[in-house]
Order: structure tokens, then C-alpha cells, then sequence
């Protein structure tokens, strides 16, 4: 298939590994800042997780890419991995790596995990596989929030679409619940992200789990980011020390952020009122 | 000095090869790691046995001939120093060292520490050159050059296409090799006419000798006799990158 031609030159699969791999990276960076939010607090936390399923086509578009990205990159990983271990040839006997280092030797098996550790994730949180019980869409809540009416649709204060429009005579119906007027605040219903997140990380195998696969993604961005500028042809003596650290850095970050969620949920430090 | 050598030994490129082991007892410390080798070859030959074959030529670091992994890093443990210019001061009374072959499937092993580099000439006949018409030389100061792109054309031109960095790759990447002849041309004003197609046509040439892949180790760097910077393969990326996408020739 012409699509795949790219994979007959090393050159071009290291490029599709790179821009894959960067556009996956700038996915985990906006999906860390949106958990951060967690620490905000229970309404903040779940209006974004409901803002996020409200996005509908547009959820979808993203979802699509970053599928897209995830498998090109794999595919890429694999025939690459194939032909290096061709292009070695025989081991030697003894082998001493001068700069080499033990992150960028494992891509392929670091990359296995974050495979195990993405289906293992969402399974968890976004199909509910996993730990069903405590489920969002099964853990609703409550929330107030402004009606705003838009020719015949009817949407909360996060733009979101909450129901069908019913104009009978003086009243206006949402879904059969009758409004005083085109703009009140009213009850309405959303999954309950936040008591799922901290049911779940309460719980020391969801929790030690999801930390230690968090660790081997770090693992794998840490050699990434700077192998990715490289491939990209970014490397000049005076942004070197950027280019270089950036990787190491961004992926220590991350995976402090991500993995101090579970850890201060487990320890009672936030949730306390779920 | 008193070593233990445990030396690679293979007839031929059909033959499966082993380890000999060899004990010297009377190195010089100011013998190169080629004339303790040497040493060796003429004990071998005068109890009639078979000498050891490695490469060489120059012994003085210039023509990339001699090679040699050296205790797992190709031309031994001094950075920028081939193995001819390695000097045995280097290592320890009583070491033990493995020697072997560079090694890499695009290398294969002809006899001994001989390995079979001509992969290096196809993708130098591929556009490692540049075109030039004879006629009368021109003025040397007609063309222009910048002390700075001199330089780094130099850096890359260093290259003696030992092939270390080969042998060092995890992945069997000839990268640095090829970025280095592609580079010291792309730097220069007569390098540009060709600048692209040239790119193009040694990773070609490399890709189809059946090197890896490079992941960005940089062991390559490391080991280099010439230091040469993994800047080249960045540079030869963007070359590469611009004759592929935007199917520029020139
Ligand atoms: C969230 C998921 C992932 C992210 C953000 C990510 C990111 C990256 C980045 C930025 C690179 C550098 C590209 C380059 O060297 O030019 C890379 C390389 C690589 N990735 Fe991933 N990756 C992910 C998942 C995976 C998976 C699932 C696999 C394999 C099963 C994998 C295997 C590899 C391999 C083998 C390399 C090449 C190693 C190298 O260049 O040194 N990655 N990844
Ligand atoms: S023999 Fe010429 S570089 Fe070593």
C-alpha cells in the first residue's frame, strides 16, 4: 500500500515516529494540566470531565488522530525494532555502552507497557470495565446550572446540549421539566468523575497499578522527546542543553503530576468529603 | 605488563568462529595496542601456527583501516584514539581483554578481527563526491566561505570512515557515518548543486545495505576517533527530509 511506502526508508519511519510520537506527547501534557483540576475540587473537576463529553464530533476528531498516531507509531516501532535487530546481526561478547543509556535501549519494551498501561486505563475510566461498580455514568450528581436557549436548543452554562426544546403557550419545557423563564438556574444531572477518581485510587491495587505504569511512560519519554527534536533535525551547540533536558525534565513532571493524583487520594489528602 | 587476551578467530565467512585465549606476559607500556598484537603474531607464527588477522595500514590514525572491539567499545576504552594509536599505558597489568570484530550484519566478518566495510564504498560511489569539470583551476579566493562553515565542514570532513560508530550502534545505524560525507559537502558552496540528491541517494544507498535504524543513542558520538558530532545526522535529516517531502532534486 502506497501509505505505508514510508516504512521502506529509516529515515522516513524515524520522522513518523517522531511527529506521532510529539503529537501523543502534547496529548498527555493537555490531559495532565485538565487532572491537575482534581486538586481544585469536585465541581471544577467534574464540570470539565462533563465539558470534555460534551464535545462531541469534536471529542471524536480528537480521539481519531491520537488513535491514528498511537498505531502508526506502533507499526513504525515494530518494523523498525525488526530491522535493527537484523542490521546488529551477532552479539558481542562483551559490550560496554560508553553513552548509551538503559531508557533508550528498552523504547520498544517501555512502549509495550504504555500499550498495557493506555487499554489498562481505559478500561478503568472511560469504558468502566474495570472497577464497574464505581463507574461515572452509574455515580451521577446533581448540579446547578443556567439554561441558555438557542433557537431550538437548549443549553447548559458549559454549551453543552441538555435536551429538547418543548414551547407550549407561556411555558417552555426541557425534557418535560417546566422553566420559569429562558435563563434559570435549574438542577441538572452529570456523571460524578471526581467520587469515581477517588473510589477507585482509594483502593491500593488501582492505585499502586496506575502508579507504577505512569513510571515506565516516563521511562519512555524521557529518551523520546530528545530523540524526537534529533530526528526532526533540531540540534545546534546553542539549544543542545534545551533539546536535551527537555525530555528528561517534562517527563519527571509528568509523571509527578500524574502519579501524585493517586497518592494524595490514598493517603486522605484530597476527596475527603467522597 | 601480564594480560589475558580472549581473541575472536574465524576462518572464514562461512566458518562459525570462537574465542582463543592468549596470555602475554612481556608487553611494553609504550607498545600500541597493534604492536602488542604484533607481538603476538610473531609467537604465533614461530611455533608455526596461524596468525592472528586484524586491519591496519597508516598506524597513525588517519586512514580508518585498523578497527577492533576492545572490552565492548570499538578502538578501545581511550576516547578519540583509534586502535592503532591506542597505547597499552592505557589498560592495567593483569587485565583481562576480549577483542573482537566490529560488528554488525552489514560487516560481515572475512577472517578473524577482518570485517568486510565495502558497504562504506557503495554508499560513497552513491553521491559522496562532488561533480567537477577539468579545465583551469580557478582562483582559490573566487568562492567565499565563512571561517565558521569552514570549520564545520572540517569537523564533518574528519571522518575516516573507520566505521566505529557501526560497530557501537545498538541498532547497526551507519548514521553518523553518512551524515558525516553528506555534511562536510552540504557546508560548502561546491556542495550545493548535488546538496539533495545527494542526501537522498546515500540513504538510499545505506538503507539498502541493510543498516539499522538510528534511535538516538548517540553512542556513535562516543566512540568516534574523530569526535564527529551527531549535529551531522540532525543536518542530514533536514536534507533528506526536504528532498523527500518536497521532491526536491537540487
Ligand atoms: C502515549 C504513548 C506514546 C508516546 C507519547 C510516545 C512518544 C514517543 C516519542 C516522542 C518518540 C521519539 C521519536 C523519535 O525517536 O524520533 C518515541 C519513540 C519510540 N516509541 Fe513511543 N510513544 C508512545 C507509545 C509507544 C508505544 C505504544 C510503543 C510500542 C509498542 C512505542 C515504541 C517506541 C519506540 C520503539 C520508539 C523509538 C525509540 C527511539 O527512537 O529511540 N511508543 N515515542
Ligand atoms: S591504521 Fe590507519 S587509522 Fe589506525
Amino acid at each position: 500500500m502506497a501509505l505505508f511506502d514510508y516504512l521502506k526508508s529509516t529515515l522516513l519511519s524515524k520522522v513518523v515516529m517522531a511527529v506521532t510520537g510529539v503529537i501523543l506527547v502534547l496529548f498527555l501534557i493537555g490531559h495532565c494540566v485538565g487532572n491537575m483540576q482534581v486538586y481544585i475540587g469536585q465541581e471544577v473537576f467534574n464540570r470539565y470531565a462533563h465539558f470534555l463529553q460534551g464535545l462531541g464530533e469534536l471529542l471524536w476528531i480528537i480521539r481519531i488522530v491520537l488513535f491514528v498516531c498511537l498505531v502508526l507509531h506502533i507499526i513504525t516501532s515494530i518494523r523498525l525494532k525488526w530491522l535493527n535487530f537484523q542490521a546488529k546481526g551477532q552479539k558481542y561478547e562483551v559490550k560496554n555502552y560508553v553513552k548509551a543509556k538503559l531508557t533508550g535501549r528498552t523504547m520498544i519494551w517501555t512502549g509495550v507497557l504504555v500499550v498495557a498501561f493506555l487499554v489498562y486505563h481505559l478500561l478503568h475510566f472511560t469504558i468502566g470495565v474495570i472497577d464497574a461498580d464505581n463507574f461515572s455514568k452509574r455515580n451521577m450528581e446533581y448540579y446547578k446550572g443556567e439554561v441558555v436557549i438557542a433557537e431550538d436548543k437548549v443549553l447548559n452554562g458549559e454549551s453543552n446540549e441538555i435536551g429538547k426544546l418543548e414551547r407550549q403557550a407561556e411555558t417552555i419545557k426541557v425534557e418535560g421539566k417546566e422553566l420559569s423563564k429562558e435563563n434559570d438556574v435549574v438542577l441538572f444531572f452529570r456523571p460524578d468523575a471526581y467520587s469515581m477518581v477517588v473510589k477507585s485510587f482509594r483502593q491500593p491495587l488501582y492505585a499502586i497499578s496506575y502508579i507504577i505504569l505512569v513510571i515506565f511512560v516516563g521511562f519512555h519519554l524521557s529518551h523520546a522527546i530528545q530523540s524526537a527534536f534529533q530526528t526532526l533535525g533540531l540540534n545546534h551547540p546553542k539549544y543542545n542543553c534545551f533539546f536535551r533536558a527537555v525530555g528528561p525534565w517534562l517527563s519527571t513532571i509528568l509523571v509527578i503530576c500524574y502519579i501524585s493524583i493517586p497518592i494524595t487520594i490514598w493517603f486522605g489528602l484530597v476527596g475527603g468529603g467522597v | 605488563m601480564k594480560l589475558t587476551l580472549h581473541i575472536w578467530r574465524q576462518k572464514n565467512a562461512q566458518s562459525k568462529g570462537h574465542f582463543e585465549k592468549f596470555q602475554m606476559n612481556d608487553v611494553s607500556e609504550d607498545m600500541s595496542f597493534l604492536e602488542m598484537l604484533d607481538l603476538l603474531n610473531e609467537r604465533l607464527i614461530s611455533e608455526g601456527k596461524d596468525a592472528i588477522a586484524f586491519d591496519h595500514d597508516c598506524r597513525e590514525g588517519i586512514c580508518g583501516a585498523c578497527s577492533l572491539t576492545i572490552n565492548g567499545t570499538p578502538h578501545g576504552p581511550e576516547a578519540a584514539t583509534t586502535t592503532c594509536q591506542l597505547h597499552m599505558r592505557k589498560f592495567k597489568d593483569g587485565d583481562t581483554l576480549y577483542i573482537e570484530p566490529f560488528r554488525s550484519r552489514a560487516f560481515p566478518v572475512i577472517k578473524d578481527l577482518i570485517v568486510d566495510r565495502s558497504a562504506f564504498d557503495r554508499i560513497m560511489a552513491a553521491g559522496g563526491f562532488v561533480s567537477v569539470r577539468t579545465g583551469q583551476p580557478q582562483d582559490a579566493n573566487a568562492i567565499p566561505i565563512s571561517k565558521e562553515k569552514a570549520d564545520l565542514a572540517m569537523d564533518a570532513a574528519a571522518c575516516i570512515g573507520c566505521g566505529a560508530c557501526v560497530a557501537s550502534c545498538p541498532n547497526g545505524a551507519a548514521m553518523l557515518f553518512v551524515s558525516a560525507k553528506i555534511s562536510q559537502f552540504a557546508m560548502l558552496p561546491q556542495g550545493q548543486p548535488e546538496r539533495k540528491r545527494r542526501a537522498l541517494n546515500m540513504v538510499n544507498q545505506m538503507d539498502k545495505e541493510g543498516f539499522g535504524a538510528c534511535t538516538n543513542h548517540y553512542e556513535c558520538e562516543a566512540v568516534c576517533p574523530k569526535k564527529i558530532s551527531v549535529r551531522f545526522i540532525a543536518q542530514m535529516n533536514r536534507d533528506y527530509l526536504k528532498a523527500r517531502i518536497l521532491k526536491e532534486k537540487d
